[in-house]
Protein backbone atom coordinates (compact mmCIF):
# COMPACT_ATOMS: atom_id res chain seq x y z
CA UNK A 1 0.00 0.00 0.00
CA UNK A 2 2.27 2.64 -1.47
CA UNK A 3 2.37 5.46 -4.17
CA UNK A 4 2.53 3.67 -7.66
CA UNK A 5 5.35 4.73 -8.96
CA UNK A 6 4.88 3.27 -12.37
CA UNK A 7 2.87 5.80 -14.51
CA UNK A 8 0.27 3.30 -16.41
CA UNK A 9 0.57 1.34 -13.47
CA UNK A 10 -0.78 3.94 -11.17
CA UNK A 11 -3.26 5.45 -13.84
CA UNK A 12 -4.73 1.88 -14.66
CA UNK A 13 -5.36 1.66 -11.00
CA UNK A 14 -6.37 4.75 -10.56
CA UNK A 15 -9.61 3.86 -13.37
CA UNK A 16 -10.52 0.58 -11.35
CA UNK A 17 -10.64 1.69 -8.37
CA UNK A 18 -11.95 5.07 -8.84
CA UNK A 19 -14.97 2.61 -10.72
CA UNK A 20 -15.29 0.48 -7.67
CA UNK A 21 -15.44 3.40 -5.28
CA UNK A 22 -18.37 4.73 -7.87
CA UNK A 23 -19.85 1.37 -7.62
CA UNK A 24 -19.71 0.67 -4.24
CA UNK A 25 -21.51 4.01 -3.38
CA UNK A 26 -24.67 3.65 -5.31
CA UNK A 27 -24.42 0.30 -3.66
CA UNK A 28 -24.44 1.81 0.04
CA UNK A 29 -27.15 4.99 -1.24
CA UNK A 30 -29.54 1.96 -2.53
CA UNK A 31 -29.40 -0.56 0.31
CA UNK A 32 -29.52 1.58 2.98
CA UNK A 33 -31.42 4.62 1.40
CA UNK A 34 -28.93 7.20 2.86
CA UNK A 35 -27.87 10.24 0.71
CA UNK A 36 -24.33 10.06 -0.36
CA UNK A 37 -21.61 12.18 -2.32
CA UNK A 38 -17.93 11.65 -3.71
CA UNK A 39 -15.31 13.54 -5.16
CA UNK A 40 -12.14 12.62 -6.79
CA UNK A 41 -9.67 14.47 -7.84
CA UNK A 42 -7.01 13.42 -10.01
CA UNK A 43 -3.97 13.82 -12.16
CA UNK A 44 -6.16 12.70 -14.98
CA UNK A 45 -8.56 15.18 -15.10
CA UNK A 46 -8.74 19.06 -14.31
CA UNK A 47 -12.74 18.43 -12.98
CA UNK A 48 -13.35 16.30 -10.61
CA UNK A 49 -15.25 13.12 -10.83
CA UNK A 50 -18.68 12.69 -8.96
CA UNK A 51 -21.48 10.62 -7.52
CA UNK A 52 -24.20 11.50 -7.67
CA UNK A 53 -23.55 11.69 -11.43
CA UNK A 54 -26.53 13.80 -12.42
CA UNK A 55 -26.70 17.52 -11.76
CA UNK A 56 -29.42 17.79 -9.73
CA UNK A 57 -28.60 15.19 -7.67
CA UNK A 58 -25.46 16.51 -6.74
CA UNK A 59 -26.84 20.05 -6.27
CA UNK A 60 -28.99 18.32 -3.47
CA UNK A 61 -26.31 16.82 -1.76
CA UNK A 62 -24.75 20.07 -1.61
CA UNK A 63 -27.51 21.66 -0.35
CA UNK A 64 -27.83 19.13 2.39
CA UNK A 65 -24.04 19.82 3.29
CA UNK A 66 -24.17 23.15 3.47
CA UNK A 67 -27.43 23.12 5.85
CA UNK A 68 -25.27 21.04 8.76
CA UNK A 69 -23.35 22.93 11.48
CA UNK A 70 -20.00 23.14 11.77
CA UNK A 71 -20.32 20.63 14.90
CA UNK A 72 -22.26 18.23 12.63
CA UNK A 73 -19.86 17.90 9.88
CA UNK A 74 -16.77 17.77 11.96
CA UNK A 75 -18.03 15.71 14.30
CA UNK A 76 -17.65 12.18 12.27
CA UNK A 77 -15.32 13.66 10.05
CA UNK A 78 -12.07 11.85 8.97
CA UNK A 79 -8.76 12.15 7.33
CA UNK A 80 -6.43 9.58 5.85
CA UNK A 81 -4.29 9.90 9.02
CA UNK A 82 -6.70 9.51 11.50
CA UNK A 83 -8.71 7.11 9.37
CA UNK A 84 -5.78 5.05 9.15
CA UNK A 85 -4.55 5.49 12.69
CA UNK A 86 -7.98 3.82 13.82
CA UNK A 87 -7.41 0.91 11.59
CA UNK A 88 -4.31 0.24 13.04
CA UNK A 89 -5.68 -0.32 16.78
CA UNK A 90 -8.78 -1.87 16.19
CA UNK A 91 -6.38 -4.32 14.49
CA UNK A 92 -4.38 -4.05 17.57
CA UNK A 93 -7.17 -4.87 19.61
CA UNK A 94 -7.83 -7.91 17.44
CA UNK A 95 -4.57 -9.16 17.42
CA UNK A 96 -4.06 -9.23 21.40
CA UNK A 97 -7.95 -10.80 21.47
CA UNK A 98 -6.99 -13.55 18.93
CA UNK A 99 -3.47 -14.05 20.49
CA UNK A 100 -4.68 -14.74 23.63
CA UNK A 101 -7.47 -16.95 22.91
CA UNK A 102 -4.78 -19.13 21.00
CA UNK A 103 -2.50 -19.07 24.00
CA UNK A 104 -5.72 -20.84 25.50
CA UNK A 105 -6.43 -23.06 23.38
CA UNK A 106 -2.71 -24.33 23.25
CA UNK A 107 -2.62 -24.43 26.83
CA UNK A 108 -6.31 -26.72 26.80
CA UNK A 109 -4.08 -28.90 24.30
CA UNK A 110 -1.49 -29.25 26.95
CA UNK A 111 -3.90 -29.40 29.60
CA UNK A 112 -5.66 -32.42 27.97
CA UNK A 113 -2.58 -33.92 27.11
CA UNK A 114 -1.35 -34.09 30.45
CA UNK A 115 -4.78 -35.61 31.77
CA UNK A 116 -4.00 -38.05 29.07
CA UNK A 117 -0.57 -38.76 29.86
CA UNK A 118 0.91 -37.49 27.07
CA UNK A 119 2.77 -35.00 28.38
CA UNK A 120 3.30 -33.48 32.04
CA UNK A 121 3.99 -30.25 33.90
CA UNK A 122 7.95 -31.17 34.35
CA UNK A 123 8.18 -30.51 30.51
CA UNK A 124 7.04 -27.21 30.69
CA UNK A 125 8.53 -24.08 31.55
CA UNK A 126 7.81 -21.39 33.90
CA UNK A 127 5.16 -19.22 31.71
CA UNK A 128 3.77 -22.42 30.24
CA UNK A 129 2.86 -23.14 34.09
CA UNK A 130 1.14 -20.38 34.75
CA UNK A 131 -0.68 -20.44 32.15
CA UNK A 132 -1.75 -23.77 32.79
CA UNK A 133 -2.58 -23.15 36.57
CA UNK A 134 -4.62 -20.31 34.81
CA UNK A 135 -6.99 -22.43 32.28
CA UNK A 136 -7.28 -25.49 34.96
CA UNK A 137 -8.96 -23.04 37.54
CA UNK A 138 -10.83 -21.57 35.03
CA UNK A 139 -12.04 -25.28 34.35
CA UNK A 140 -12.81 -25.44 37.92
CA UNK A 141 -14.97 -23.05 38.53
CA UNK A 142 -17.08 -24.12 35.68
CA UNK A 143 -16.82 -28.03 37.13
CA UNK A 144 -17.37 -26.47 40.22
CA UNK A 145 -20.89 -24.39 39.45
CA UNK A 146 -21.76 -27.57 37.11
CA UNK A 147 -21.38 -29.97 40.42
CA UNK A 148 -23.59 -27.11 42.20
CA UNK A 149 -26.27 -27.40 39.69
CA UNK A 150 -26.29 -30.37 39.79
CA UNK A 151 -26.02 -31.54 43.69
CA UNK A 152 -28.87 -28.81 43.59
CA UNK A 153 -31.34 -30.92 40.95
CA UNK A 154 -30.59 -34.36 42.97
CA UNK A 155 -31.49 -32.69 46.13
CA UNK A 156 -34.89 -30.97 44.64
CA UNK A 157 -36.00 -33.99 42.87
CA UNK A 158 -38.19 -36.40 45.39
CA UNK A 159 -37.14 -39.45 43.36
CA UNK A 160 -33.94 -39.77 42.31
CA UNK A 161 -32.99 -42.18 40.72
CA UNK A 162 -28.90 -40.62 39.84
CA UNK A 163 -28.21 -41.68 36.30
CA UNK A 164 -31.48 -40.60 34.85
CA UNK A 165 -31.89 -36.99 36.30
CA UNK A 166 -28.33 -36.53 35.47
CA UNK A 167 -29.26 -38.04 32.23
CA UNK A 168 -31.93 -35.66 31.74
CA UNK A 169 -29.75 -32.22 33.27
CA UNK A 170 -26.79 -33.12 30.88
CA UNK A 171 -29.93 -33.56 28.01
CA UNK A 172 -31.15 -30.05 28.82
CA UNK A 173 -27.84 -28.36 29.43
CA UNK A 174 -26.56 -29.69 26.03
CA UNK A 175 -29.29 -27.81 24.10
CA UNK A 176 -29.18 -24.19 24.01
CA UNK A 177 -32.48 -23.63 25.13
CA UNK A 178 -33.18 -25.85 27.74
CA UNK A 179 -36.61 -27.18 27.47
CA UNK A 180 -36.60 -28.09 31.71
CA UNK A 181 -39.47 -26.42 33.60
CA UNK A 182 -37.89 -25.00 36.68
CA UNK A 183 -36.99 -21.68 35.61
CA UNK A 184 -34.30 -20.93 38.17
CA UNK A 185 -32.48 -23.85 36.70
CA UNK A 186 -32.56 -22.39 33.34
CA UNK A 187 -29.87 -19.68 33.91
CA UNK A 188 -27.44 -22.01 35.63
CA UNK A 189 -27.46 -23.87 32.95
CA UNK A 190 -27.02 -20.54 30.51
CA UNK A 191 -24.15 -19.35 32.77
CA UNK A 192 -22.78 -23.00 32.10
CA UNK A 193 -22.68 -22.50 28.44
CA UNK A 194 -20.80 -19.43 28.83
CA UNK A 195 -18.12 -20.66 31.38
CA UNK A 196 -16.99 -23.64 29.60
CA UNK A 197 -15.88 -22.06 26.91
CA UNK B 1 -20.81 -31.10 8.51
CA UNK B 2 -23.72 -29.17 8.35
CA UNK B 3 -23.40 -26.07 7.15
CA UNK B 4 -23.77 -23.23 9.27
CA UNK B 5 -25.06 -20.40 7.41
CA UNK B 6 -25.77 -20.34 3.56
CA UNK B 7 -22.42 -18.82 2.28
CA UNK B 8 -21.63 -15.19 0.09
CA UNK B 9 -24.76 -14.56 -1.29
CA UNK B 10 -25.53 -11.97 -3.99
CA UNK B 11 -27.12 -9.03 -2.45
CA UNK B 12 -29.92 -7.41 -4.35
CA UNK B 13 -29.16 -3.94 -5.32
CA UNK B 14 -32.51 -2.93 -3.31
CA UNK B 15 -33.20 -1.41 0.12
CA UNK B 16 -32.88 -3.62 2.84
CA UNK B 17 -36.10 -4.68 4.79
CA UNK B 18 -34.68 -5.59 8.46
CA UNK B 19 -33.99 -2.89 10.07
CA UNK B 20 -31.32 -4.34 12.34
CA UNK B 21 -29.83 -5.65 9.44
CA UNK B 22 -29.54 -2.21 7.73
CA UNK B 23 -28.11 -0.53 10.79
CA UNK B 24 -25.16 -2.88 10.12
CA UNK B 25 -24.68 -3.45 6.36
CA UNK B 26 -24.73 0.60 6.72
CA UNK B 27 -21.77 0.46 9.36
CA UNK B 28 -19.58 -2.54 7.29
CA UNK B 29 -20.05 -0.73 3.95
CA UNK B 30 -19.26 2.74 5.09
CA UNK B 31 -16.09 1.39 6.79
CA UNK B 32 -15.37 -0.33 3.24
CA UNK B 33 -15.87 2.68 0.93
CA UNK B 34 -13.99 4.73 3.48
CA UNK B 35 -11.18 2.37 3.42
CA UNK B 36 -11.22 2.35 -0.59
CA UNK B 37 -11.00 5.94 -0.95
CA UNK B 38 -8.54 5.81 1.66
CA UNK B 39 -6.23 3.52 -0.26
CA UNK B 40 -6.96 4.94 -3.94
CA UNK B 41 -5.15 8.58 -2.26
CA UNK B 42 -2.35 6.47 -0.81
CA UNK B 43 -2.05 4.59 -3.88
CA UNK B 44 -2.80 7.16 -6.64
CA UNK B 45 -2.19 10.50 -5.17
CA UNK B 46 -5.88 11.15 -5.44
CA UNK B 47 -7.81 14.07 -3.75
CA UNK B 48 -10.81 12.32 -2.37
CA UNK B 49 -14.15 14.03 -0.26
CA UNK B 50 -16.80 11.63 0.44
CA UNK B 51 -19.70 12.10 2.98
CA UNK B 52 -22.81 10.23 4.01
CA UNK B 53 -26.08 10.23 6.38
CA UNK B 54 -26.61 7.65 8.30
CA UNK B 55 -30.27 6.11 8.46
CA UNK B 56 -30.55 8.15 12.31
CA UNK B 57 -29.10 11.08 10.01
CA UNK B 58 -25.71 11.29 11.55
CA UNK B 59 -23.32 12.34 8.66
CA UNK B 60 -20.12 10.68 8.45
CA UNK B 61 -17.30 12.21 6.21
CA UNK B 62 -13.99 10.98 4.81
CA UNK B 63 -11.38 13.58 2.90
CA UNK B 64 -8.10 13.66 1.73
CA UNK B 65 -6.79 16.42 2.48
CA UNK B 66 -9.80 18.45 3.96
CA UNK B 67 -13.36 16.94 2.91
CA UNK B 68 -14.49 21.27 3.23
CA UNK B 69 -12.00 22.00 0.76
CA UNK B 70 -12.68 19.81 -2.17
CA UNK B 71 -16.02 20.39 -1.37
CA UNK B 72 -15.67 24.14 -1.85
CA UNK B 73 -13.72 23.56 -4.16
CA UNK B 74 -16.74 22.08 -6.39
CA UNK B 75 -18.73 24.28 -5.60
CA UNK B 76 -16.46 27.33 -6.93
CA UNK B 77 -16.31 25.38 -10.42
CA UNK B 78 -19.77 25.02 -10.85
CA UNK B 79 -19.19 28.71 -11.72
CA UNK B 80 -16.36 28.07 -14.14
CA UNK B 81 -13.06 29.02 -11.82
CA UNK B 82 -10.63 31.34 -13.73
CA UNK B 83 -7.86 30.00 -11.89
CA UNK B 84 -5.88 26.75 -12.84
CA UNK B 85 -6.25 23.02 -11.44
CA UNK B 86 -4.36 22.94 -8.05
CA UNK B 87 -0.89 21.84 -8.93
CA UNK B 88 -0.91 18.10 -8.39
CA UNK B 89 3.16 18.46 -8.41
CA UNK B 90 3.04 19.84 -4.87
CA UNK B 91 1.23 16.53 -3.69
CA UNK B 92 4.23 14.30 -4.20
CA UNK B 93 5.19 15.92 -0.46
CA UNK B 94 2.93 13.98 0.72
CA UNK B 95 4.09 11.22 -0.06
CA UNK B 96 6.76 10.85 2.12
CA UNK B 97 4.77 11.89 4.92
CA UNK B 98 4.19 10.30 7.97
CA UNK B 99 0.97 8.49 6.36
CA UNK B 100 3.25 6.33 4.49
CA UNK B 101 4.71 5.06 8.24
CA UNK B 102 1.12 4.31 9.57
CA UNK B 103 0.29 2.48 6.18
CA UNK B 104 3.26 0.34 7.02
CA UNK B 105 2.12 -0.23 10.64
CA UNK B 106 -1.13 -1.16 9.15
CA UNK B 107 0.39 -3.41 6.83
CA UNK B 108 2.61 -5.15 9.43
CA UNK B 109 -0.48 -5.77 11.92
CA UNK B 110 -2.83 -6.84 9.25
CA UNK B 111 -0.37 -9.67 8.81
CA UNK B 112 0.16 -10.62 12.47
CA UNK B 113 -3.46 -10.62 12.26
CA UNK B 114 -3.87 -13.39 9.59
CA UNK B 115 -1.29 -15.41 10.93
CA UNK B 116 -2.70 -15.18 14.53
CA UNK B 117 -5.90 -16.21 12.81
CA UNK B 118 -4.87 -18.96 10.85
CA UNK B 119 -2.50 -20.25 14.38
CA UNK B 120 -6.33 -20.49 15.52
CA UNK B 121 -7.89 -22.52 12.42
CA UNK B 122 -4.58 -24.71 13.11
CA UNK B 123 -5.32 -25.36 16.32
CA UNK B 124 -8.88 -26.04 16.32
CA UNK B 125 -7.99 -28.39 13.50
CA UNK B 126 -5.51 -30.27 15.96
CA UNK B 127 -8.28 -30.33 18.40
CA UNK B 128 -11.01 -31.93 15.77
CA UNK B 129 -8.41 -34.26 14.75
CA UNK B 130 -7.00 -35.68 18.28
CA UNK B 131 -8.84 -38.46 19.27
CA UNK B 132 -11.22 -38.09 22.64
CA UNK B 133 -10.89 -41.38 24.60
CA UNK B 134 -13.07 -40.16 27.61
CA UNK B 135 -16.35 -38.45 27.51
CA UNK B 136 -15.07 -35.07 29.81
CA UNK B 137 -12.88 -34.43 27.81
CA UNK B 138 -15.20 -32.88 25.22
CA UNK B 139 -15.42 -29.11 25.40
CA UNK B 140 -19.03 -28.25 27.34
CA UNK B 141 -18.63 -28.92 31.15
CA UNK B 142 -22.89 -28.88 30.64
CA UNK B 143 -23.04 -31.97 29.13
CA UNK B 144 -21.65 -33.82 32.39
CA UNK B 145 -23.28 -35.78 34.98
CA UNK B 146 -22.31 -35.57 38.91
CA UNK B 147 -20.25 -38.59 38.52
CA UNK B 148 -18.12 -37.60 35.34
CA UNK B 149 -18.13 -33.60 36.45
CA UNK B 150 -16.46 -35.17 40.39
CA UNK B 151 -14.25 -37.48 38.59
CA UNK B 152 -13.08 -34.46 36.37
CA UNK B 153 -12.44 -32.07 39.15
CA UNK B 154 -10.75 -34.78 40.94
CA UNK B 155 -8.00 -35.84 37.43
CA UNK B 156 -7.97 -31.53 37.41
CA UNK B 157 -7.09 -30.83 41.24
CA UNK B 158 -4.35 -33.58 41.32
CA UNK B 159 -2.81 -31.92 37.76
CA UNK B 160 -2.58 -28.35 39.89
CA UNK B 161 -0.85 -30.04 42.52
CA UNK B 162 1.76 -31.35 40.15
CA UNK B 163 1.50 -27.77 38.43
CA UNK B 164 2.43 -26.33 41.94
CA UNK B 165 4.83 -28.63 42.96
CA UNK B 166 6.89 -27.82 39.31
CA UNK B 167 6.74 -24.25 40.09
CA UNK B 168 7.82 -24.33 43.70
CA UNK B 169 11.06 -26.25 41.98
CA UNK B 170 11.67 -24.01 39.80
CA UNK B 171 11.69 -20.68 42.18
CA UNK B 172 13.62 -22.82 44.74
CA UNK B 173 16.11 -23.28 41.80
CA UNK B 174 16.39 -19.94 41.76
CA UNK B 175 16.46 -18.64 45.32
CA UNK B 176 18.18 -20.97 47.72
CA UNK B 177 16.39 -20.17 51.15
CA UNK B 178 17.83 -21.52 54.09
CA UNK B 179 15.20 -24.00 56.02
CA UNK B 180 14.71 -23.87 59.65
CA UNK B 181 13.67 -26.79 62.15
CA UNK B 182 12.38 -27.32 65.60
CA UNK B 183 15.91 -29.01 67.24
CA UNK B 184 16.88 -30.74 69.76
CA UNK B 185 19.72 -29.15 71.19
CA UNK B 186 21.73 -29.70 68.41
CA UNK B 187 22.59 -27.55 65.52
CA UNK B 188 22.83 -30.35 62.96
CA UNK B 189 19.21 -30.32 61.75
CA UNK B 190 20.08 -27.41 60.31
CA UNK B 191 19.78 -26.99 56.74
CA UNK B 192 21.39 -24.57 55.32
CA UNK B 193 23.60 -24.42 52.56
CA UNK B 194 27.23 -23.42 53.72
CA UNK B 195 26.06 -20.70 56.00
CA UNK B 196 23.70 -18.72 56.34
CA UNK B 197 22.53 -18.10 52.76
CA UNK B 198 20.40 -15.16 52.71
CA UNK B 199 19.09 -13.50 49.37
CA UNK B 200 19.07 -9.44 50.01
CA UNK B 201 15.69 -9.58 47.72
CA UNK B 202 13.94 -11.44 50.03
CA UNK B 203 11.63 -9.26 51.36
CA UNK B 204 9.34 -11.72 53.17
CA UNK B 205 11.85 -12.29 55.28
CA UNK B 206 11.16 -11.45 58.80
CA UNK B 207 13.59 -10.10 61.07
CA UNK B 208 12.91 -11.44 63.70
CA UNK B 209 13.38 -14.73 62.45
CA UNK B 210 16.53 -13.59 61.02
CA UNK B 211 17.75 -12.30 64.97
CA UNK B 212 16.06 -16.29 65.89
CA UNK B 213 18.42 -17.81 63.86
CA UNK B 214 21.47 -15.74 64.89
CA UNK B 215 20.70 -17.13 68.32
CA UNK B 216 20.57 -20.56 67.40
CA UNK B 217 23.84 -19.95 66.16
CA UNK B 218 24.65 -18.55 69.04
CA UNK B 219 23.67 -21.86 70.91
CA UNK B 220 26.82 -23.26 71.32
CA UNK B 221 28.95 -19.29 71.81
CA UNK B 222 28.83 -16.90 74.71
CA UNK B 223 25.36 -15.19 74.80
CA UNK B 224 26.17 -11.55 73.81
CA UNK B 225 26.06 -9.05 76.45
CA UNK B 226 24.55 -6.19 74.61
CA UNK B 227 20.80 -6.13 73.92
CA UNK B 228 20.02 -7.54 70.00
CA UNK B 229 17.83 -5.20 68.26
CA UNK B 230 14.39 -6.96 68.74
CA UNK B 231 15.58 -7.90 72.49
CA UNK B 232 16.92 -11.04 73.52
CA UNK B 233 15.07 -14.14 73.55
CA UNK B 234 17.70 -16.20 75.28
CA UNK B 235 19.30 -19.24 73.53
CA UNK B 236 16.55 -21.51 74.44
CA UNK B 237 13.44 -20.33 72.51
CA UNK B 238 15.69 -19.57 69.51
CA UNK B 239 14.31 -21.55 67.55
CA UNK B 240 12.05 -21.26 64.39
CA UNK B 241 9.11 -23.25 63.64
CA UNK B 242 9.00 -25.27 60.05
CA UNK B 243 8.41 -21.85 58.37
CA UNK B 244 7.65 -22.23 54.82
CA UNK B 245 9.29 -19.35 52.76
CA UNK B 246 8.27 -18.97 49.28
CA UNK B 247 9.90 -15.63 47.93
CA UNK B 248 8.40 -13.19 45.59
CA UNK B 249 10.46 -13.33 42.51
CA UNK B 250 12.79 -10.43 41.81
CA UNK B 251 10.37 -7.78 40.80
CA UNK B 252 12.35 -6.41 38.13
CA UNK B 253 13.27 -9.75 36.59
CA UNK B 254 10.39 -12.07 36.22
CA UNK B 255 7.31 -10.04 35.52
CA UNK B 256 5.71 -11.40 32.38
CA UNK B 257 3.32 -8.35 30.99
CA UNK B 258 0.83 -10.52 29.09
CA UNK B 259 -0.10 -12.40 31.77
CA UNK B 260 -0.88 -9.44 33.68
CA UNK B 261 -4.50 -9.35 33.59
CA UNK B 262 -5.29 -12.13 34.95
CA UNK B 263 -2.67 -13.40 37.34
CA UNK B 264 -0.33 -11.77 39.48
CA UNK B 265 2.39 -11.88 37.75
CA UNK B 266 4.82 -14.38 38.25
CA UNK B 267 3.52 -15.27 41.71
CA UNK B 268 1.73 -18.47 40.80
CA UNK B 269 0.96 -19.47 44.64
CA UNK B 270 -1.85 -17.59 44.56
CA UNK B 271 -3.53 -18.33 42.08
CA UNK B 272 -6.58 -19.28 43.61
CA UNK B 273 -6.75 -16.98 46.08
CA UNK B 274 -5.83 -19.47 48.90
CA UNK B 275 -1.91 -19.13 50.51
CA UNK B 276 0.45 -21.54 49.99
CA UNK B 277 -0.13 -25.03 51.76
CA UNK B 278 2.92 -25.37 54.24
CA UNK B 279 5.91 -27.13 52.23
CA UNK B 280 5.94 -30.39 53.91
CA UNK B 281 9.16 -32.70 53.59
Amino acid sequence: MAYIENETSRKTTFRKRKGGIMKKALELSTLCDVPIAVFVQSEYNSVPEVFPPSRQAMGNMLVKWEKLSLVEKTKKMMNQEQFIQQRITKATESCKKVAKENKELAMKEVMYDCLRGDNAPCNLDEDELRDLGGVIDQYMKGLNRRIQVLMKDHASSSTSVVPDAAAAAAAAVAMPTAEMGSSSNVKDFDLNQTQSE
Amino acid sequence: MMKKSKGRQKTKMVKMDKENNLQVTFSKRKNGLFKKACELCTLCDAEIAVFVFSPSGKVYSFGHLDVETIINRFEGIENPPLNPQPNMQLDEIHRNSPIQDLNNDLTELMNQLELEQKKTEDLKNKRKNSKVPEIWLKDSIGGLDLGQAKEFKGKLENLKKQVRHEAFKMLEGRYPHPSFYVGSSSNALFGVDGGININPNMNLFDQRRMVNMNNFYNHNMALPNHPLPFGNYGHAEGFVPGYNYIPEPNPTGNQNPSSKEENEAGNEHHHDGHSPDPRSD
